[in-house]
C-alpha cells in the first residue's frame, strides 16, 4: 500500500518530468557542431535526471500527506525491521545509474565533442585532442589566439592577417592555438559552447567546426567572452565572432590583406 | 570594560606585534639600506600582530606561561558574559563565540551579496566602480567560505559533540580555545585588506592575477593559511575526542548520526587543509621573494596553482556539507518519531564521500588546459559521488516514510533542505559531465548550483540544527510562528533567487562580472528582487532569535523528547556536563522500540538511578 502509492506517484511525475526534459530546447543560439554535441548532452541529462527528481519529490509529497503526525510530539510509530534488501537494491540501482551516466553521456559526449573515438579519451598526449581525424593539408583553419588584458587578438598565420574580430568561415574545422600574454584568462564563445583557459607560457588548443553563418550584431552569444576572472575590465574582455559563408571570408581576408 | 579586558589586552598585543614585525623592521631594514617590500611587511606584521593578539587575550597567561615554567594565571572562574571574551576552554562557551563570530560574518557576507545585486539589476555600471565589483565579490566569496567551513565544525560541532557522546570536555580544551581565537584576526585580516587595495582575484586567488594585483591579497592569504591553521586544529580535536572521549557502551554504532558526519568532515580538514596552505604559500613567495612558481614573466606554470588549491578545495566543500549531512538527518529522525533508516549504509555514504573527495578535484579544471587525459577519470569519479551521497538521501528518505512526521521548524528546514540538496547535486552531475561543462564552466550555471548546495544545502541544515538545538544551548524557546514564517519566506526567496541562475548561466553570463550582455536582463532584474526578499528573511530569523533570548519563554530540558543524550540533561547543561559519565545501553533512536533506551544518566557520586 506504501510502496504503491509511492510508486504510483513516480510513474505519473516521472511521465510529466521526462515529457518536458525531452522536450527541452531553451538553449542560446548554437552555431557549432560542438554546440549540438553539448545541447545534446545537456538534455539527455535532464532526461535521466527526470525520474530521480521524480522520486525524491513523490517521497516528499507522500510523506507530507500521509505521514503527518498528530500531538505535540506525535506517537512513535512501532518500529518495524527494515528489510535488507531495499537499501541493497538502492545501492545497486543508484550505482548502475551513475555507472550509466558515466559512460553516456560522459565518456560518450566527451569522445563526440572531441571528434575522437572513445579509445582514445585517455590516450597520453600533450594538451590536444589526441586521435582526431586529419584533415587534408589546408583542410583545417588555423586561428592562433592572444588574450592580454583586457583585449583578444587573432591570427591568421597562413594567410598573414590579424585581427580583433574573430571571423571564421561556414563549415571547415578550426583549430585555435592560444596562449596569455599576461595573466589567466579563458576563451569562450557560447555558441560554440566550448572554453579553454589561455595561460602564460602555454599554449591550449580548442578545435570547433561553426556549422551557422550568423554575426554579434545577431547574438549576443557570438562573442568571445573572457571566462576566466582577470581583474578590473574582465566583464568587458569580449570580441565580436561572425561566421560568414567561405566566399564571404575569402573576400574579408583579401580585405584585410590590403590593409 | 571589565567584561572586554582580555580583548582590549589582546587588540593591544596584537597592534605592537603588527607594528613591531612590520612597519618598525621594514623601518629598520630600510635605513641599513636594505630593501623591504611593503607585501613583506604585511604579511610579517600581520603574523605578527596574531601572535601578539592571542597572547594578550590570554593564551600567554593560561597556557604559555607554563611552557616556561612560569605559574599559570587563570582568569576568574568562567561564569557570567565575561568568559565569552576570554580564552575560556568549555567547549559551549567556545561553541557560542564560533556561533555568533560567524553568523555575523554571514550576515556581513549576505549583505555584500545584496550590493552584488544592486549592481547586476541592470546592465551598465550604477553602484560600484568595475574594481569595486570585484573587490566585494572577492570578500563575499571568502567571507561565505569562511563561515561554511567554521560554523557547523566549530560551532554546533564544539556544542554538541561533547554533549552528544557523553564526554565533558573536548579532548584538547585549550587546543580548542586557540582554534576559535585565530579566528578574529582571520575576519580583521579579511577587512582590514580594504585600507590596501584590497584584492580582485575572488576566494580562489588564481595566479598570476593574485601576483600582480593590490597589497590586500597578502592579507588575504595570511588570513587564510591562518584559517587554515585553526581549522586543521580543530579536526585533530573532534578526531581524538570522538575516538577516545565517548561515554561507557557509546559504541560506533551508537553514535548519533551527526557525530560521525563531524567525524567524517574533521577527517578531511586534517587531512587535506595544508594543500590550500602551501599552495597559498607559494603565491606569497613569488610575491614576496622573487620566486617563480607561478609567475608569467619569469616562466612559471599557473595550472599547478589550480591542481593544488583543488585538492584542498573540492575536499572542503564536504567539510562544509557533511555535518550538514549530520544535523540535517539528526533532525529528520527525531522530528519523524522513528529510527534513522538504513544507519549503517548513511555511514558507510559518509566515508565513501571522505575517501572519493581526494580524488575529484580536477574537475574544477576541464578548461584549465590541463592534460586531456585527465578528463575521462575525473568526470568518473566525479560523478561516482553521486552513489555514497545517494546513500544520504536514502536515509532521509527511508525515514520519511516510516515516520510520523512532526512538522515543527527544525522539520521544516530539514524538509527544504532535502528539496535544495535534490537540485545542487543533480545540477552538480551537469558540471561534472564534461560536454556540458566545457560550456557551463565559469558560468550563472555553476553560481546556481554551489549556493544549491552550499546556502540550500548547508545553511537549511545549519539553519533546522540552529532551531532544533537553540532552546538546548539559550535555555530559552523561540517564537514557533516566526520560526515558520521565517523558513517559508527563505525557502521561496532561495529558489526564486537561486533558480533561475541556471538559466541566466547556460544563456551565456559568466561568473564574476560587474556587467552582462542586455539580453540577460530581466532575469538579472529578477533574480536581483528576489535576492532582496531573500536576505530581508534573515531579519526575522535575527529579530526571533535575539528577542527569544533576552524574553523568550524559559525551555525545558528536553522540549522535543528527543532521545540522544545532550537532550538529557538541563537546558542549558552545567559547566560539567554530566554529573557522572553516563551509561551508554542502547540505539541512539530508539523512537517507537519498546523498552529501548539510549542511555542512563548517573548521579554524582557514581550511584546509578
Amino acid at each position: 500500500m506504501r510502496a504503491g502509492a509511492v510508486v504510483g506517484l513516480w510513474a505519473v511525475l516521472s511521465a510529466l518530468f521526462l515529457g518536458a526534459a525531452s522536450r527541452f530546447g531553451a538553449f542560446p543560439l548554437g552555431a557549432a557542431r560542438e554546440a549540438e554535441v553539448a545541447d545534446r548532452a545537456f538534455r539527455f541529462l535532464m532526461v535521466l535526471a527526470s525520474p530521480v527528481v521524480a522520486a525524491v519529490v513523490s517521497v516528499l509529497v507522500y510523506a507530507l500527506a500521509t505521514r503527518r503526525g498528530r500531538g505535540d510530539p506525535p506517537e512513535a510509530p512501532a518500529y518495524v525491521p527494515e528489510h535488507p534488501a531495499v537499501p541493497r537494491a538502492w545501492f545497486a540501482l543508484t550505482a548502475a545509474l551513475c555507472a550509466y551516466v558515466v559512460y553516456n553521456p560522459g565518456l560518450v559526449g566527451l569522445a563526440e565533442i572531441r571528434g575522437v573515438p572513445l579509445g582514445r579519451l585517455v590516450a597520453r598526449g600533450r594538451y590536444a585532442a589526441v586521435g582526431l581525424p586529419q584533415l587534408p593539408p589546408g583542410g583545417e583553419l588555423v586561428v592562433r589566439v592572444r588574450a592580454s588584458r583586457w583585449f583578444w587578438q587573432f591570427e591568421y598565420p597562413e594567410q598573414g592577417v590579424t585581427s580583433r574580430d574573430l571571423v571564421l568561415p561556414v563549415g571547415r574545422r578550426v583549430r585555435f592555438e592560444i596562449t596569455s600574454t599576461d595573466i589567466v584568462h579563458s576563451f569562450w564563445v557560447p555558441a560554440f559552447r566550448t572554453k579553454i583557459d589561455a595561460v602564460p607560457n602555454l599554449t591550449t588548443y580548442l578545435h570547433v567546426t561553426p556549422t551557422r553563418a550568423g554575426s554579434y550584431e545577431q547574438s549576443v552569444d557570438l562573442r568571445v567572452q573572457c571566462a576566466e576572472l582577470c581583474g578590473v575590465g574582465h566583464a568587458l574582455m569580449a570580441s565580436p565572432v561572425r561566421v560568414v559563408e567561405p566566399e564571404a571570408f575569402e573576400a574579408w581576408v583579401a580585405q584585410q590583406a590590403r590593409r | 570594560m571589565r567584561v572586554l579586558a582580555p580583548v582590549l589586552k589582546g587588540i593591544l598585543y596584537g597592534v605592537v606585534g603588527y607594528v613591531l614585525g612590520g612597519p618598525a623592521l621594514a623601518a629598520l631594514v630600510r635605513t641599513l639600506g636594505g630593501s623591504f617590500p611593503f607585501d613583506l611587511e604585511l604579511a610579517m606584521g600581520s603574523v605578527l600582530g596574531t601572535v601578539g593578539w592571542l597572547a594578550g587575550v590570554g593564551m600567554w597567561d593560561v597556557w604559555a606561561r607554563g611552557w616556561f615554567g612560569l605559574p599559570l594565571r587563570h582568569w576568574p572562574e568562567e561564569e557570567g558574559l565575561g568568559r565569552y571574551f576570554r580564552f575560556t576552554t568549555d567547549h559551549k562557551v567556545i561553541g557560542i563565540q564560533y556561533l555568533v563570530t560567524f553568523l555575523g560574518l554571514f550576515f556581513l557576507g549576505g549583505l555584500l551579496a545584496l550590493l552584488m545585486r544592486w549592481e547586476l539589476m541592470q546592465p551598465g555600471q550604477q553602484l560600484l566602480t568595475w574594481n569595486g565589483f570585484n573587490q566585494v565579490m572577492s570578500l563575499h566569496g571568502i567571507l561565505m567560505i569562511a563561515v561554511a567551513v567554521a560554523i557547523f565544525l566549530g560551532g554546533l560541532g564544539n556544542y554538541c559533540v561533547p554533549l552528544m557522546i557523553g564526554a565533558r570536555d573536548m579532548a584538547f580544551p585549550r587546543i580548542n580555545a586557540l582554534s576559535y581565537w585565530l579566528t578574529p584576526p582571520v575576519a580583521v585580516m579579511l577587512l582590514g585588506s580594504l585600507l590596501v587595495g584590497g584584492w580582485d582575484s575572488g576566494w580562489t586567488a588564481y595566479p598570476p592575477l593574485s601576483e600582480v594585483n593590490a597589497p590586500g591579497q597578502v592579507l588575504m592569504i595570511v588570513a587564510v593559511v591562518i584559517f587554515g591553521l585553526s581549522s586543521i586544529l580543530g579536526g585533530i580535536n573532534f578526531l581524538v575526542t570522538i575516538a577516545r572521549l565517548r561515554a561507557p557502551g557509546m559504541t560506533w554504532d551508537r553514535l548519533p548520526i551527526f557525530v560521525w558526519s563531524v567525524f567524517a568532515a574533521s577527517l578531511l580538514s586534517f587531512i587535506f587543509t595544508q594543500y590550500l596552505a602551501a599552495s597559498l604559500l607559494m603565491v606569497l613567495l613569488d610575491r614576496v621573494a622573487g620566486m617563480s612558481f607561478f609567475h608569467f614573466a619569469r616562466g612559471g606554470t599557473p595550472v599547478v596553482y589550480q591542481q593544488l588549491f583543488w585538492f584542498y578545495s573540492h575536499p572542503a566543500v564536504y567539510i562544509m556539507i557533511l555535518p550538514a549531512f549530520g544535523a540535517a538527518l539528526e533532525v529528520l529522525t527525531h522530528f519523524a518519531r522513528t529510527p534513522l533508516y538504513a544507519y549503517r549504509w548513511v555511514v558507510g555514504g559518509f566515508l565513501g564521500i571522505v575517501g572519493l573527495s581526494g580524488i575529484v578535484w580536477a574537475h574544477h579544471n576541464f578548461t584549465s588546459g590541463m592534460p586531456d587525459w585527465m578528463h575521462a577519470p575525473m568526470m568518473a569519479t566525479t560523478e561516482a559521488i553521486s552513489v555514497p551521497t545517494g546513500l544520504v538521501f536514502l536515509g532521509a528518505l527511508g525515514t520519511l516514510v516510516r515516520g510520523q512526521l512532526w512538522l515543527k521548524t527544525p522539520m521544516l528546514f530539514a524538509l527544504g533542505w532535502v528539496w535544495n540538496f535534490l537540485i545542487g547535486g543533480i545540477t552538480g552531475i551537469f558540471n561534472a559531465d564534461v560536454a556540458t561543462d566545457l560550456h557551463l564552466h565559469d558560468t550563472y550555471f555553476v553560481v546556481g548550483h554551489f549556493h544549491y548546495t552550499i546556502m540550500g544545502g548547508e545553511i537549511f541544515a545549519l539553519l533546522a540544527a540552529l532551531y532544533y538545538w537553540y532552546p538546548k544551548i539559550t535555555g530559552r524557546m523561540y517564537d514557533e510562528r516566526l520560526g515558520r514564517l521565517h523558513f517559508w519566506w527563505t525557502f521561496l526567496a532561495f529558489n526564486a533567487t537561486f533558480l533561475p541562475m541556471f538559466w541566466v548561466g547556460l544563456h551565456g553570463m559568466n561568473r564574476r562580472i560587474a556587467d552582462y550582455p542586455a539580453p540577460l536582463a530581466g532575469v538579472n532584474f529578477w533574480i536581483s528582487i528576489a535576492a532582496f526578499l531573500l536576505g530581508g528573511s534573515f531579519l526575522v530569523f535575527l529579530y526571533n532569535f535575539v528577542v527569544s533570548w533576552v524574553r523568550g519563554p524559559q525551555a525545558e530540558a528536553n522540549p522535543w523528547h528527543a532521545s540522544t543524550l545532550e537532550w538529557q540533561v538541563p537546558s542549558p547543561p552545567p559547566v560539567e556536563n554530566f554529573p557522572a559519565p553516563p551509561a551508554v545501553v542502547g540505539p541512539p533512536y530508539g523512537y517507537g522500540m519498546a523498552g529501548v533506551r539510549h542511555a542512563v544518566l548517573g548521579v554524582a557520586g557514581g550511584s546509578e538511578e
